[in-house]
C-alpha cells in the first residue's frame, strides 16, 4: 500500500483554547495506481486529510505510514525531506508564483535538490511539451490563460517524478471545459502509474469514470452509508 | 554530497538573483542608501588616515622647537647671534639655522617653497635623506653649494626631466644656477612637493639675507619630555621672539582637522542608517505575497533553511554592491577630486596647503572596520527577521 492511516486523528492547537477536532479515527489505504476522491462539505477535514498524506503535518494520533514511512513522531526535516521525494501537490487557485516565469515555477521544486540548471531545463521542457505549453516557457505565470496555468500547475506537480499526486479542490475556481481537461489529464497520469489523491465536492470529479473510490468525510470522520 | 550542496547553494543563490530583480525597485532603493552610507564612511575614513599619515610626515620633520623673532605681530629675520645665548639652557642638544621662504616664479606663476640648512648640522633623524627618491643629501663635513634637492612639483614646473640644472632669480634679478642632486619620493608629497632644499649659504644669496641673519632657528632637544620647559625657558631669555613648540603644532593640526569627533559622527550616523534600513525591513517585511511566496515554496519541499538562504543571498549581494559601489566612488571622490564633498570640514587643512594630493592606502583593517559598521548591521536586519518566515506554516498554502 502506498497509503496506510489508521486511527489517524488530528487536532490543531492542541490543549489551548482555539483547540479543534478536524480529523477522528480515520482508516483509509490507497494502492498504487489508482485514484480516489475525497468528498465532503467545506470544512469537513478534506484538506486535513491531504496535508497528512502529503506529509505537511504528522497525525496528533494514529499511524500514517506514506511510501513505507511512518510519519508519527518523523521531526519537520524528515517529512520535508520525504514530501519533496514523493508528494506532487495541486492547489486550489494552483499557487502559481505569477511574477516567475513558467519556466522557473515549474522547476522551483527541484532548487532544493541541488538539480544543475540544465538537467532542471531539460526536465521542465519534456513536462511543457507533454502539456503543449513549450512556447510558454519563459512567460512570467501572471500573464498566460488558465487553462495554461493549469498545466503548469499539474506540470510541477510532476517535475520530481513523485509516485503521488494529491489534488485540493482543483477544479473549484473552473469552468467545466477546463475541469473536464483536468479531468483527462489526471487519467493519463494514472494511466502511468501515478497514485492520485483529490479532495473536492464537484460532481464533475467525483462522478468521473476515473475515480476508482469516493470516500465521503464528514465532520473529520470518515461516512459510511 | 558536497557537490550536491555546492549545486543547491548555487541554486538559492540563482533564485535570490531573480528575486532581487523582480523586486528590483526596493533592491536599487536599498543599494543606493546603503552604497551613500558606505561612500560617506569610507570617504572619510581615505580623507582622515591620508590626512593623519601626511600629518605624520611633517611632523617627523618639524624640528622640536623653532624660533622667529617677530615684530609687530609679524615673522622677521633672527640674529644668529640669538641661538648663543641660548647656550645657557640646560637640555639643549643643538640649535640650527634655517632660512624658510616662499619664491614666487613669475614665468610659470607658482609658488615654491626654499628650505636652506646647514645639512650637515642637523641631528641625527631629523635629516630628510631617508626621503629620498633619487640621489643623496650632503654628508656631514660635506659643505658643498649650489646644489639643490627639489620635490616632483618642481621637477614638472621647471621641465627638469632631461637635464639636471635650473636658475632661480636673486630680488636684483640676476641669475642664481642650481645643480639638482636628488628628489624627493612622492610619498613625502605634503611636505616636499613644492620644496626646494638648498645649502643655507645659497639660500642667504638667493633671497639676499644679510649675514648673521635667518629666517628661524631649529632647536633640538636631548629629551623629547622637556620639550616645554626648555620652550619656556627660551621664552624667558629672549622676549620677542616666537616660540613654538611639536606638540603644538600637533594640537593645531589634530583641531584643524576635528576629524576624531568626525568620525566619530560618521559612524553613529551610519549606525543609524542601518538601523533605519531594518526598521524599514522589518516593517515591510513579510507582506501577504511574501507569505504566499514562503508556504508555496516549503509545501514544494524548501525547508525553512533554504528559504533563510535566500534571504542571507540577497542581503550579501545588496551589501557586497554597495561596498563596491561605495567604496569606489569614495577612493575615486578622495584621490581624483580631492575630498571635494568635505573641503568645508577640511577648510583649515586646505588653507595650510592649497594643492592637496591625497594617496590614501587601503588597509585591509580600515576596509573591514567599514564593513563591520555596515555589512553586519545589515545583515543582522535583513536575515533575523526571516526567521519569522519558519513561522509560516506550509499548511497555508492549502486550500481551506
Ligand atoms: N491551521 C488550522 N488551524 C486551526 N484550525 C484549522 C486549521 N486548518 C483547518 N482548521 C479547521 O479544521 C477543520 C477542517 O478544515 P479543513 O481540513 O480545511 O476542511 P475542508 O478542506 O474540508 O474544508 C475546520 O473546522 C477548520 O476550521
Ligand atoms: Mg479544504
Amino acid at each position: 500500500m502506498l497509503i496506510e492511516l489508521s486511527q489517524v486523528s488530528k487536532i490543531y492547537n492542541q490543549g489551548r483554547a482555539n483547540e479543534v477536532r478536524a480529523l477522528t479515527g480515520i482508516d483509509l489505504t490507497v494502492e498504487q495506481g489508482s485514484m480516489v476522491c475525497l468528498k465532503g462539505p467545506s470544512g469537513s477535514g478534506k484538506s486535513t486529510l491531504l496535508a497528512i498524506i502529503g506529509c505537511i503535518f504528522p497525525p496528533t494520533s494514529g499511524k500514517a505510514a506514506i511510501a513505507e514511512r511512518q510519519l508519527a513522531r518523523l521531526p519537520d526535516r524528515f517529512l520535508t525531506l520525504h514530501r519533496r521525494e514523493t508528494i506532487g501537490f495541486i492547489f486550489q487557485r494552483f499557487n502559481i508564483l505569477p511574477e516567475l516565469t513558467v519556466l522557473e515555477n515549474i522547476t522551483l521544486p527541484l532548487l532544493p535538490l541541488g538539480v544543475a540548471p540544465k538537467e532542471r531545463r531539460q526536465r521542465a521542457h519534456e513536462l511543457l511539451e507533454r502539456f503543449g505549453i513549450s512556447h510558454r516557457a519563459l512567460f512570467p505565470a501572471g500573464q498566460i490563460s488558465g487553462g495554461e496555468l493549469q498545466r503548469v500547475a499539474i506540470a510541477r506537480a510532476l517535475i520530481n517524478n513523485q509516485p503521488i499526486i494529491l489534488a485540493d479542490e482543483p477544479t473549484a475556481h473552473l469552468d467545466t471545459t477546463l475541469s473536464r481537461e483536468f479531468m483527462a489529464i489526471m487519467l493519463q497520469l494514472k494511466a502511468a502509474g501515478k497514485t492520485i489523491v483529490i479532495a473536492s465536492h464537484d460532481p464533475l470529479v467525483f462522478e468521473h469514470p476515473a475515480i476508482d473510490r469516493t470516500v465521503t468525510i464528514q465532520d473529520g470522520r470518515i461516512h459510511v452509508p | 554530497m558536497a557537490r550536491h550542496n555546492l549545486e543547491k547553494q548555487l541554486n538559492i543563490l540563482e533564485y535570490a538573483l531573480s528575486s532581487l530583480w523582480r523586486h528590483r525597485l526596493k533592491s536599487l532603493s536599498v543599494l543606493l542608501v546603503f552604497g551613500a552610507v558606505i561612500f560617506l564612511l569610507a570617504s572619510f575614513q581615505m580623507v582622515t588616515q591620508a590626512l593623519s599619515d601626511k600629518a605624520k610626515q611633517v611632523l617627523v620633520h618639524t624640528p622640536e622647537i623653532t624660533l622667529q623673532k617677530m615684530s609687530a605681530g609679524r615673522q622677521e629675520a633672527i640674529p644668529l647671534a640669538y641661538g648663543d645665548k641660548l647656550a645657557g639652557i640646560f637640555g639643549i642638544r643643538r640649535v640650527v639655522p634655517r632660512i624658510w621662504g616662499y619664491y614666487f616664479d613669475e614665468v610659470r606663476l607658482a609658488n615654491y617653497t626654499v628650505m636652506g640648512l646647514e645639512v650637515a648640522e642637523m641631528p641625527e633623524g631629523a635629516r630628510l635623506d631617508t626621503t629620498l627618491a633619487k640621489g643623496t643629501m650632503p654628508r656631514p663635513g660635506d659643505d658643498a653649494q649650489g646644489w639643490a634637492v627639489i620635490g616632483y612639483s618642481i621637477t614638472n614646473a621647471l621641465d627638469l626631466a632631461g637635464r639636471d640644472t635650473f636658475s632661480l632669480f636673486r630680488p636684483d634679478l640676476s641669475l642664481k644656477p642650481f645643480v639638482v642632486r636628488g628628489e624627493f619620493s612622492r610619498d613625502t608629497d605634503i611636505l616636499t612637493n613644492d620644496l626646494i632644499v638648498m645649502n643655507l649659504a645659497d639660500a642667504r644669496d638667493l633671497f639676499a639675507i644679510p649675514a648673521g641673519l635667518v629666517t628661524d632657528l631649529c632647536v633640538y632637544v636631548a629629551n623629547p619630555t622637556e620639550i616645554e620647559t626648555i620652550a619656556k625657558k627660551i621664552s624667558e631669555t629672549l622676549p620677542g621672539v616666537r616660540v613654538l613648540t611639536r606638540p603644538q603644532i600637533q594640537k593645531t593640526y589634530q583641531v584643524v582637522f576635528g576629524w576624531r569627533s568626525g568620525f566619530g559622527s560618521i559612524c553613529l550616523l551610519s549606525a543609524l542608517a542601518a538601523f533605519v534600513i531594518l526598521a524599514w525591513d522589518k516593517a515591510s517585511g513579510l507582506s501577504p505575497e511574501e507569505r504566499r511566496e514562503i508556504a508555496i515554496l516549503k509545501i514544494l519541499g524548501w525547508e525553512t533553511s533554504d528559504i533563510l538562504a535566500v534571504r542571507f543571498w540577497e542581503s550579501v549581494i545588496v551589501s557586497g554592491l554597495a561596498c563596491l559601489v561605495g567604496m569606489t566612488a569614495a577612493y575615486i571622490h578622495v584621490v581624483y577630486y580631492a575630498a571635494s564633498l568635505f573641503r568645508p570640514v577640511l577648510m583649515g587643512w586646505s588653507v595650510l596647503r592649497p594643492n592637496l594630493h591625497l594617496l590614501p592606502r587601503l588597509a585591509a583593517g580600515d576596509i573591514l572596520l567599514i564593513l563591520a559598521f555596515t555589512v553586519l548591521p545589515y545583515l543582522a536586519a535583513t536575515v533575523i527577521p526571516a526567521w519569522r518566515s519558519a513561522t509560516v506554516p506550509a499548511d497555508s498554502a492549502l486550500g481551506g
